[in-house]
């Protein structure tokens, strides 16, 4: 018998919600992580004005801060309990990858909202643009949960999996961020970035699934 | 029906061999045994006959119906038993049978999951609300072996599959092995245990 491509990813996508939701202390950890930032950079710039753009790079990263806690660990979490193999035998390359990267995204999406808006309270932050801010988020944050998706896929059967996420994340993630920052800081009210930036990062995201489910499928299956 | 073929194959871990030269045909159609001491290489051997694992020397080739299998084609026919094969532990039986079973295109109702789990020697009613991560060793067990009989795969491999099972269980295993094997299934299992053995058509020797 053979099920749809899409039947498969929501299978594998409402598995690990299933499996998150029943798990808080992942949450709990990932929004302590993000919280702990944020109080940080609140509490060391308290009554400072600060322009747009040091706003802007300060938003992604904390948002990058909170996500470390969580999206390259699809994998490892499958590896550690021993389910990968199970895994292995009954998913396909496709389902897998694109099952964890649509719950990467949804976490981080999760993680995003409550942080963006703790984030314009904490340091008195007025949107100008609101909707372009929304699309940054989401084009944001796909890019984040596809990197750091194909990391945790690269990481699959290496033993120097820890040392090996931080290294490969930063080439993959510099793409996403420095275009974020800059069309950030025109959402935040400064001087507007080119629109072109925004093309950029829709089509570096196109690019890392495009590649993710090109080289995936070499990682999963040994031949 | 398929076949399972080892050409000239040998396995190495970290320069240390574990066989060798091995040219070994695994049919359908009949229940095939790997015996041998441990560390003699069961296990590998399966997990080659799976391509969960390639070989460091040789090739081996699964076919059906006279084609090469391979990737997702494979897969998609293949079910496999091990003692290290976990079911996820926050969901339940329930939950894990229909999402490894929905990968494969299997869709349970109400009848067909008591039936399965009957056939295990499970009861439904007192799983409905415990998360795997609850369930004894012998109870997943007998839920790893419940997703392979209602999996529709046409290659079953077996590690240890009486391990942890009662007498019944252990009773349970062979003669759905001997049912699979009677529908042309390719029947490999990976055992120390002298029952399996005895019921078993063909022995592969790795000592």
């Amino acid at each position: 018998m053979k099920s749809s491509p899409w039947h498969d990813v929501r299978l594998v996508f409402l598995k690990e919600m299933k499996s998150a939701l029943r798990f808080r202390a992942a949450w709990a950890a990932m929004l302590m992580f993000a919280l702990t930032t944020l109080a940080c950079v609140s509490l060391a710039v308290q009554g400072g004005a600060l322009s747009p753009r040091l706003l802007a790079a300060l938003y992604w990263t904390v948002l990058f801060f909170a996500s470390m806690a969580g999206i390259d660990r699809v994998f490892e979490a499958e590896d550690s309990s021993g389910t990968l193999l199970a895994l292995r035998v009954y998913g396909s390359a496709d389902a897998v990858l694109f099952g964890k990267l649509l719950y990467t995204f949804s976490l981080l999406l999760a993680l995003a909202i409550p942080l963006t808006l703790a984030f314009l309270l904490l340091m008195d932050v007025t949107v100008a643009e609101p909707l372009l801010l929304l699309l940054l988020v989401l084009l944001g944050c796909f890019g984040l949960a596809a990197a750091g998706t194909l990391v945790a896929a690269l990481g699959l059967g290496a033993s120097v999996r820890g040392s090996l996420a931080p290294i490969l994340l930063m080439p993959l993630m510099l793409p996403i961020f420095l275009p974020a920052i800059f069309v950030t800081a025109g959402a935040f009210g400064g001087e507007a970035a080119s629109l072109s930036f925004l093309l950029g990062m829709g089509l570096y995201d196109a690019v890392l699934t495009v590649g993710a489910s090109v080289l995936f499928p070499y990682l999963w299956y040994a031949d | 029906m398929g076949k399972i073929t080892f050409q000239d194959v040998g396995q190495s871990f970290q320069g240390r061999s574990i066989f060798s030269h091995r040219n070994d045909v695994v049919e359908g159609g009949c229940i095939t045994a790997v015996c041998g001491a441990n560390g003699s290489g069961k296990s590998t051997f399966l997990r080659l006959a799976a391509h969960l694992l390639l070989p460091t020397e040789g090739h081996v080739s699964v076919r059906e119906a006279g084609e090469e299998l391979r990737r997702e084609a494979l897969f998609r026919r293949l079910s496999l038993v091990t003692p290290e094969m976990r079911l996820y532990p926050r969901l339940s039986a329930r939950e894990n049978l229909d999402f490894f079973l929905g990968l494969r295109g299997v869709r349970l109702t109400d009848e067909d999951y008591e039936a399965l789990l009957a056939r295990v020697g499970l009861r439904g009613s007192e799983l409905r609300d415990t998360w795997a991560g609850a369930y004894s060793t012998g109870m997943c067990q007998r839920l790893k072996l419940a997703c392979l009989f209602a999996s529709g795969a046409a290659f079953w491999l077996l590690d240890e599959p009486g391990a942890n099972l009662d007498a019944e269980g252990s009773a349970m295993v062979l003669r759905e092995a001997r049912r699979a094997a009677e529908r042309g299934c390719v029947v490999l299992l990976a055992t120390n245990d002298p029952r399996e053995e005895a019921a078993a058509d063909e022995v592969i020797s790795m000592a």
